[in-house]
């Protein structure tokens, strides 16, 4: 990145504009996407429902909060998917890294440009409709107050890219442990159960909590969904942020170690 | 900031040594005491093994690459050749900056490859011929399109490119085929295409030719000859279809066990290995004649086949000669055939 090259941002808007093309030329797993997506939306609000009943408030927080808590995680959750892993050990089991390589821009920047452009075609294709679904079946989901949606926002980009580049430095991995396909899942899932995506932080043990939030994880999930539903005043939420900014610039310098370390001990399978 | 000033000042007086180092020798490509060792895993058997791997995985290395030096000049095509295994790709890998060399020095244009990457690659094509660098999932024009963004080639260099090659590889018939869906050798001329897109002053081509039949080949080396001649492309090839060599490469290098064992022209090569030709004489009866400077190499009824060096007697001096002692039915003269000559070689330790 500092070699004197100046970013070609012209060759990775191509690649955002062919991957969204190719997304909605073929709408393969949309469907799947959005029925997985519901199904787990509507147990998670039932769930939320049944153990709402006979109380008004838990944890200070109201019975329509926590749907529309559920509603925008489900959202969220059809939004950050990243495929950079996957991206990774195929070109690595097939050695397509060679070809990658060959081009004069960064590795990483191809695969996050793919990512990207996949998202944007998702608004599209899930997150919409799922919002829909769920403003019709469960409630719409009204943030908080303006002001906090529009705070929503850049939170939800950090949290975008927190998640991403956690995952592209998971993805080295790929470089040295050959299969790592399970571990992926096992990643996806763990980054779930301990983001707030599907149980936010107040129902966690307040020890395992205070754990948590040590990590990032918390940082991808349950801080926007915290402002989206105004949890905290606006000086603790603004804190938390910072923190996040924090988080944000800790992995992208891992991110940019580890991309440096890796290509130069890069191994190409195959002749 | 200042660190990164200072940083890229270094960096500055580093590439100036480093260019005037290539100038003063004006080689295009440099490789010197060039080295890659592979350490790979050592698996055991059975389940004992397994488990024993996991706590301590024993390492093996394999020496790829050894100790190779070499220069080529501009506007050179070189025909890079060694039996499997002899450590070609891993060279071509390393010299398109994809491996780090374990030690030795490359310099590409000035550059080494494994420093720079993204500069040195920016002037250099590259076909690997078992895999392919165009996109699986665009048609083979989308593929263009998408390198032309990475390259930063405006549209009209480009379009201009496009059709010198499409005139020797007749790409626009494919052009809107999904890269998935091409064949190997429609797929070949697509990844020659996006090798040579940006015009880049250095070519790699890793075994370029597998696979595709004659017309294929043909256009290929023509492709390769054309360019050679119109741009000065520098070129190195390997291969094993020793045709490509005979038609394209005026110098090749051998290498064997990961070193060099022959770098030089080919006639050089024919000389030494061959200074001899074969000629094959037709007589009228079962008795043939004797010649001071032919060796009768085999007899069968009518046919005789005398050895002769090269440095010695000419084919033709050598038919009048024996005309003149026994009429003759027919000749004929034999050459060693290229492929001998290199399994020689590669044989030759
Ligand atoms: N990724 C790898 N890991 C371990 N060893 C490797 C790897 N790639 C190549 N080798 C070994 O390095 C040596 C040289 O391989 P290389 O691919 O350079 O040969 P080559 O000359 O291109 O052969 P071919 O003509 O068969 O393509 C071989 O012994 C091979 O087994
Ligand atoms: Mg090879």
């Amino acid at each position: 990145m500092c070699n004197g090259l100046a970013v070609n941002w012209r060759a990775f808007f191509y690649v955002y504009k062919t991957r969204i093309q190719k997304t909605l030329a073929y709408r393969f797993d949309v469907y799947g996407n959005i029925i997985w997506q519901c199904i787990v939306m509507f147990a998670t609000a039932y769930f939320w429902k049944a153990l709402y009943t006979g109380y008004d408030t838990v944890k200070g927080v109201q019975v329509e909060d926590m749907m529309t808590y559920t509603i925008v995680s489900s959202m969220m959750s059809l939004f950050f998917i990243t495929f950079v892993e996957q991206r990774v050990i195929q070109s690595v089991e097939k050695g397509t890294v060679a070809t990658d390589m060959l081009k004069p821009i960064p590795l990483f920047g191809i695969y996050f440009f793919e990512d990207l452009g996949y998202t944007t075609s998702l608004i599209v294709q899930n997150v919409i409709p799922i919002f829909i679904i769920g403003s019709i079946f469960i409630g719409v989901p009204v943030p908080h107050s303006t002001f906090m949606l529009l705070l929503f926002i850049p939170s939800v980009i950090m949290a975008y890219m927190i998640n991403w580049l956690f995952a592209a430095c998971f993805s080295t991995w790929a470089f040295t442990a050959i299969n790592m396909n399970p571990m992926v899942q096992v990643k996806k899932h763990l980054i779930r159960l301990l983001s707030g995506c599907i149980i936010p932080m107040w129902f966690f043990p307040e020890w395992l909590s205070d754990i948590l939030n040590v990590l990032p994880f918390v940082y991808i999930y349950q801080l926007p969904l915290d402002i989206y539903i105004g949890k905290y005043e606006m000086g603790i939420l603004l804190q938390k942020m910072g923190i996040q900014a924090l988080w944000l610039l800790v992995l992208w310098c891992l991110f940019v170690y580890l991309q440096k370390r890796v290509t130069k001990h890069v191994l190409v399978q195959g002749g | 900031m200042l660190w990164e000033k200072y940083k890229s000042t270094m960096k500055i007086t580093v590439n100036e040594k480093c260019s005037s180092a290539y100038r003063k020798s004006d080689h295009m490509i440099q490789v010197k005491n060039l080295k890659k060792n592979y350490v790979i895993a050592k698996k055991e058997k059975g389940l004992g093994g397994a488990i024993k791997s996991l706590v301590k995985s024993e390492k093996q290395t394999i020496e790829a690459v050894k100790d190779i030096s070499f220069q080529i000049a501009k506007g050179e095509i070189v025909a890079f050749l060694g039996p499997n295994g002899a450590g070609k790709s891993t060279t071509v890998k390393m010299m398109s900056g994809i491996l780090t060399p374990t030690s030795g020095k490359i310099f590409i244009n000035g550059k080494e490859p494994y420093q720079n990457r993204k500069e040195v690659v920016k002037d250099l094509g590259v076909v690997f011929g078992q895999r392919t660098q165009l996109n699986w999932d665009l048609r083979l024009g989308e593929s263009f399109e998408l390198l032309r963004h990475v390259y930063q080639i405006d549209k009209e260099t480009y379009e201009q490119n496009l059709q010198v090659m499409d005139n020797i590889l007749g790409i626009s018939e494919i052009i809107d085929i999904p890269v998935r869906q091409l064949s190997l050798g429609q797929r070949m001329r697509g990844d020659l295409v996006a090798a040579m897109l940006h015009s880049p002053s250095v070519l790699f081509l890793d075994e370029p030719t597998i696979g595709l039949d004659v017309d294929g080949k043909y256009a290929i080396r023509k492709f390769i000859k054309e360019i050679n001649r119109v741009k000065g492309t520098t070129v190195i090839l390997t291969t094993h279809d020793l045709g490509d060599v005979q038609e394209l490469c005026k110098r090749l290098i051998i290498i064997n066990h990961g070193t060099i064992i022959e770098d030089g022209p080919l006639e050089e090569l024919v000389e030494r290995i061959a200074p001899y030709k074969d000629l094959v004489v037709e007589f009228y009866d079962e008795e043939a004649v004797e010649h001071p400077k032919a060796q009768l190499h085999k007899q069968k009824g009518n046919v005789a086949k005398y050895r002769f060096q090269k440095a010695d007697i000419t084919a033709a001096q050598l038919i009048q000669e024996i005309s003149e002692k026994k009429s003759i039915k027919d000749v004929a003269i034999e050459e060693v055939t290229i492929d001998d000559i290199i399994r020689i070689a590669y044989h030759r330790e």
